[in-house]
This record gives structure tokens, C-alpha cells and sequence, in this order.
């Protein structure tokens, strides 16, 4: 009770600090790190809710940004519909679009069904690239600066734009604490545990994956449409980027997959970790930034497989085991 | 009493193996039935063709007046049939509690209904104390116990019981045996696999036999000691000498 406590005080603490940042830090570099955690915070949390709790390791979640993005700029651009809506409508199509991959790629488990998702991002990349007619091909566009338009998603100073990040992932911390506690929760995790068990017990396996897929894959899809409106620029490259797949992945593994905080912690820890690498080595030899980072990484994963927040359970565990034998 | 459960011409082949053939069985509702019969037998692969993990090539089963065959496994469980793993299959993270709730959801969608039909089940089977311990890190009898509770909190009319005493020392096979009486005294259907033929004795009043994938016996359990067909294919003369030695 008193951990609950003070876990709510922490959490009110850091809203508040969350809310204010922007307000406080001038430097337009430290905010765009701020964003990018954000942003990179959202989509782990995202993928999360299929990878983290029912433990379907989808390196492919790259489409559902790629998509989003897409979409809201070509609904942009070509008929002038406002982002907002257009990242709504994103996030439909890469829902729709998660059914097909799904009945795909759900055939499969284990590594077999991470190497089929990382293949269907690829396509999607490959299709975008080659049908130049559809949408500007490999080349990409810039989106039309129209200076401070909040109805059109573009803003002169980066604080709107964090604040908006903001938002989107305290609807994606919104649904998964939802999740956490519901029976959708349980289910996830009983199929991430063993899937015939799940099926024994009367859970619809196929349909409880798809659900939560679809759930995932709307979210991913509003960060592509966010992303490219903050950086005024798309290309298959960046919105199909497997280093989008990965780092939704990654993240996630780092902070604790299948708990609410893991995703967020884990960016945290990484983009920080790698903006500090990058300041203090990124004018040394070329790459040893990157080669430092993978090194801290391994440690990591080596060290506590079960990420940051298993670690942070385990702790709480033994020190009540502790409390209670006293 | 009326059937529950009716196994009709039952077949199965894996490629050359003909794992399953012609089958054929009827449960009676509180009846607890024993399917015996050595390794190889056939009697998990009728488990999952009864609860839909394999497709059967021909037959039919039918519980409580239903065609089960062509159903999920987890449409089987949601019309009342629920079973256990030869292997447990515990979801190891999750607490033993969270694992039986796990299964109460199927009937109760609250959390807060759930865990009241968790908790029964635990206590049940009699897991209380280990309510919070996670799932893995429970010794073998208390994961079968789990694996009971679980499929108790889907609140199932037939339990299928994949040799849940296997392994057991003496002293846990004979909780393990009351456990089973005390889910047939509380109106349970049980089709249980079992090897141990002392504990089979002492649960089940029906026995069907499988050798080879064929029934080759049915009846009492006196009827199947003294079977000679049972004698040659599965228990061994050693079996019935002693067991006419004990009489």
C-alpha cells in the first residue's frame, strides 16, 4: 500500500515535470531529444501490447508508421486535408492494413513470425519506392512549410509539437494500464506464456492476436503521421526505415517488455545514452558512438534479460520477501 | 443418466501411423471413465482429437448432445469441456492465482468475479497458501494441482485428465485421488489417462482400453484385470497374479 503510495506520488511528479519541461528548457536541441524519446516511447509502448504482452516479436512495426505517414500527407498534399485528420485516417489504414499481415504472418511463431513481419515492411518500402506515379517514389517530398497553421499540424517553436508526442503517448500508457488490468491482459500474457494452455482455457488465440495487433498497429501509425509532419519531409527510406522496427523492439526489451513503464524507461535509457555518446565521441574516429552504444546495450540485455523494470520488480520483491520474514 | 460424452468410429492417422482407429465410447453424466493402455496407445491423441487440438479423419464426438468435431479448442471449452496437459503446461510468469483467473474469464468477464472464481478453484484443489507464488516456481504436484484449478474456473461439466499423477510419490498420488473423488462427488464428468493402475482402481468404475490405437477392452475394473487380452497387451501376467494374490 505504501509502495502504491508513493508510485502515485512519483507519477504526479513526473507529469508535472513532463508538462513543464518544455516551458523550462530553451535549448531547441534538448527539446528535440525530448521529442524523440517521446516519440520513440510511444511507438515501444505501442508495440508493447503485442510484443511485450503476448510476446509476439514483430520486427516489422516500420509499415504501420510508414503507412500512417503516407497517408496523411497524401492526403495532405493532394487534396489538402488537414494532418489531423489525415493521422486519424493513418491510423485506420495501418489498422486495416495489420489484418492482412496478421493472417500472414500469425501462421508462423517464434522467430519465423519476426522474419516475416521484418519481409512485409520491407515490400511496403520496395512498393513505395518503385511506383513513382503513386507517391513521388524514392526521391520523397517536402511538406509545404505554411508556417504557423495549428490546423494544419505545423507550429514555429518545438514545444507544440512535444506536447503533442506528449499526448499520444499518455493515450498509449492509457490503454495498456486498461489492458494491464482487463481480461484482454490476461489473455495476451497466457498466450505469450503458451499458447495451446491459452487455447484449452477457451481463449480464441487468432482473434485475441489480431485485436491487439490492430490495436498496435493504429498507434504505430499515428507516430508516422506525427514524425513526418515534425520533420517536413517523407521518403519510403525514412518511413519505412527498419531502425523504426527495431528501435520499437528494442526499447521495449531494454525498459522490461510486457510491463506499462518498459517501453518508456528503455527510450529514456538509449536515446540518451546515444545523444550523450554522440556529443562527446561524434567528432572522433567515425562510428564509435554507434560501436559504444551497441556495447552498453549487450551489457544490458546480457545483464537483465527482463529489462530495467524486471529488475526494478524483482527488487520491490525481495525487499517485501525481506519485510515480511522480519 | 444421460450421455455426456459419445466417441463414434474415431480415427486418426499420421502419415503411415494409424494412431487412432475406430474408437468408440460413451461417458455417462458423473461417470468418472479411465482410458488405460500402453505408451503409444492412443489415449492423448484421443484427448485431442475429443478437445479439437487434431481434426479427426473420420468420426464423431459428441458432448452433452453436441458435435464437438470441427469446433477450436477453445469453442470445445466454451460448451463445457475442459482438460489438463501430460506435460503441465502452467503459464510460468504469471501467479498461480493469475493463471486460474486466467481461466475463470472465460465465464466471468469482471476481474473482481473472476478472482472470487479463482480463488474457489484454488482452494479447491487445495493451492491456497500458494496463491502468489509464481506459476514456475511450484514443485510437480502443485503444478498439476494448478493445471486442475485452471480448467475447474472455466467452470467445464467434463474434465479431461492427462496423467496427472504421474510422477507423484505414494503419499501425493493418494491426494491426488481424493482430489479426483471430490471433483466426481461435486457432479463432474471425468475421463481421466492414466498409467498407475492402483490409483485408476481407485477412481474410475468404467475402463476403456486402447492398444495400438484400437479398443481392445471395456468394462468394470474386475472385468479388465481379468481381461486376458488386457493381461497380454498392457498389465503383464505379473499384474494379474498379484492382483489374484491381493484377493
Amino acid at each position: 500500500m505504501r509502495l502504491r503510495g508513493r508510485g502515485g506520488i512519483a507519477l504526479g511528479v513526473g507529469i508535472a515535470v513532463m508538462a513543464v519541461l518544455p516551458l523550462v528548457v530553451k535549448n531547441a536541441f534538448a527539446v528535440d531529444i525530448c521529442i524523440r524519446i517521446l516519440l520513440f516511447a510511444f511507438i515501444g509502448t505501442a508495440w508493447n501490447l503485442l510484443g511485450g504482452y503476448a510476446k509476439q516479436l514483430s520486427l516489422g512495426h516500420a509499415a504501420f508508421f510508414g503507412l500512417g505517414a503516407y497517408t496523411s500527407t497524401l492526403l495532405q498534399i493532394d487534396f489538402g486535408i488537414s494532418p489531423w485528420i489525415g493521422m486519424a485516417a493513418g491510423g485506420v489504414v495501418g489498422m486495416l492494413a495489420s489484418l492482412p499481415i496478421g493472417w500472414l504472418c500469425f501462421r508462423l511463431r517464434g522467430p519465423y513470425f519476426a522474419i516475416a513481419t521484418i519481409a512485409t515492411a520491407q515490400v511496403l518500402m520496395l512498393i513505395f519506392l518503385k511506383f513513382r506515379d503513386f507517391a513521388w517514389g524514392a526521391e520523397g517530398t517536402t511538406i509545404p512549410n505554411l508556417g504557423n497553421a495549428p490546423l494544419m499540424m505545423q507550429f514555429d517553436g518545438k514545444a507544440p509539437y512535444y506536447y503533442i508526442v506528449l499526448c499520444l503517448l499518455a493515450l498509449a500508457l492509457a490503454i495498456t494500464a486498461w489492458v494491464e488490468r482487463s481480461r484482454i491482459g490476461y489473455y495476451l500474457v497466457a498466450i505469450g506464456e503458451d499458447e495451446d494452455a491459452a487455447e484449452a482455457i477457451g481463449i480464441d488465440v487468432p482473434r485475441v492476436k489480431r485485436n491487439i495487433y490492430m490495436i498496435s498497429s493504429f498507434l504505430t501509425a499515428l507516430a508516422g503521421t506525427f514524425y513526418t509532419q515534425y520533420i517536413y519531409f517523407i521518403d519510403p527510406q525514412t518511413a519505412f526505415n527498419f531502425s523504426v522496427s527495431i528501435e520499437a523492439a528494442l526499447v521495449s526489451i531494454v525498459g522490461g517488455i510486457g510491463t506499462l513503464w518498459g517501453p518508456l524507461i528503455g527510450t529514456i535509457l538509449l536515446e540518451t545514452t546515444s545523444a550523450l555518446l554522440q556529443s562527446w565521441l561524434g567528432n572522433s574516429i567515425g562510428g564509435v558512438q554507434l560501436t559504444v552504444y551497441s556495447l552498453i546495450l549487450m551489457a544490458v540485455i546480457l545483464w537483465k534479460p527482463t529489462g530495467i523494470m524486471g529488475y526494478v520488480s524483482e527488487l520491490t520483491r525481495r525487499r517485501r520477501g525481506k519485510a515480511a520474514g522480519s | 443418466m444421460a450421455d455426456a460424452l459419445v466417441v463414434r468410429n474415431l480415427n486418426k492417422r499420421f502419415g503411415g501411423l494409424r494412431a487412432v482407429q475406430d474408437v468408440e465410447f460413451t461417458v455417462r453424466e458423473n461417470e468418472t471413465l479411465a482410458l488405460i493402455g500402453p505408451n503409444g496407445a492412443g489415449k492423448t491423441t484421443a484427448f485431442n482429437l475429443i478437445m479439437g487440438f487434431h481434426r479427426p479423419d473420420s468420426g464423431s464426438v459428441s458432448a452433452f448432445g453436441r458435435e464437438m468435431v470441427g469446433l477450436r479448442p477453445h469453442d470445445v471449452c466454451a460448451h463445457g469441456l475442459a482438460r489438463t496437459f501430460q506435460v503441465a503446461k502452467p503459464f510460468g510468469g504469471m501467479t498461480v492465482l493469475d493463471n486460474v483467473m486466467t481461466g475463470a474469464f472465460l465465464r466471468e468477464r469482471g476481474p473482481k468475479a473472476a478472482r472470487e472464481k479463482a480463488r474457489e478453484a484454488i482452494d479447491f484443489v487445495g493451492l491456497s497458501s500458494r496463491e502468489s507464488t509464481a506459476a514456475r516456481d511450484l514443485t510437480t504436484i502443485d503444478q498439476r494441482r494448478l493445471e486442475m484449478a485452471r480448467a475447474l474456473a472455466t467452470q467445464p461439466r467434463l474434465l479431461l485428465l492427462d496423467e496427472v499423477m504421474a510422477g507423484l510419490n505414494p503419499a501425493e498420488v493418494d491426494q491426488a485421488v481424493a482430489l479426483v473423488g471430490k471433483l466426481s462427488s461435486r457432479g463432474l464428468t471425468i475421463v481421466i489417462v492414466e498409467h498407475l493402475m492402483r490409483a485408476i482402481m481407485a477412481v474410475a468404475k468404467h475402463i476403456v482400453v486402447l492398444d495400438h490405437g484400437q479398443k481392445i477392452a471395456e468394462g468394470s475394473p474386475k472385468e479388465i484385470v481379468e481381461n486376458p487380452e488386457v493381461i497380454r497387451a498392457y498389465l503383464g501376467s505379473g499384474y494379474a497374479q498379484s492382483a489374484g494374490a491381493a484377493t
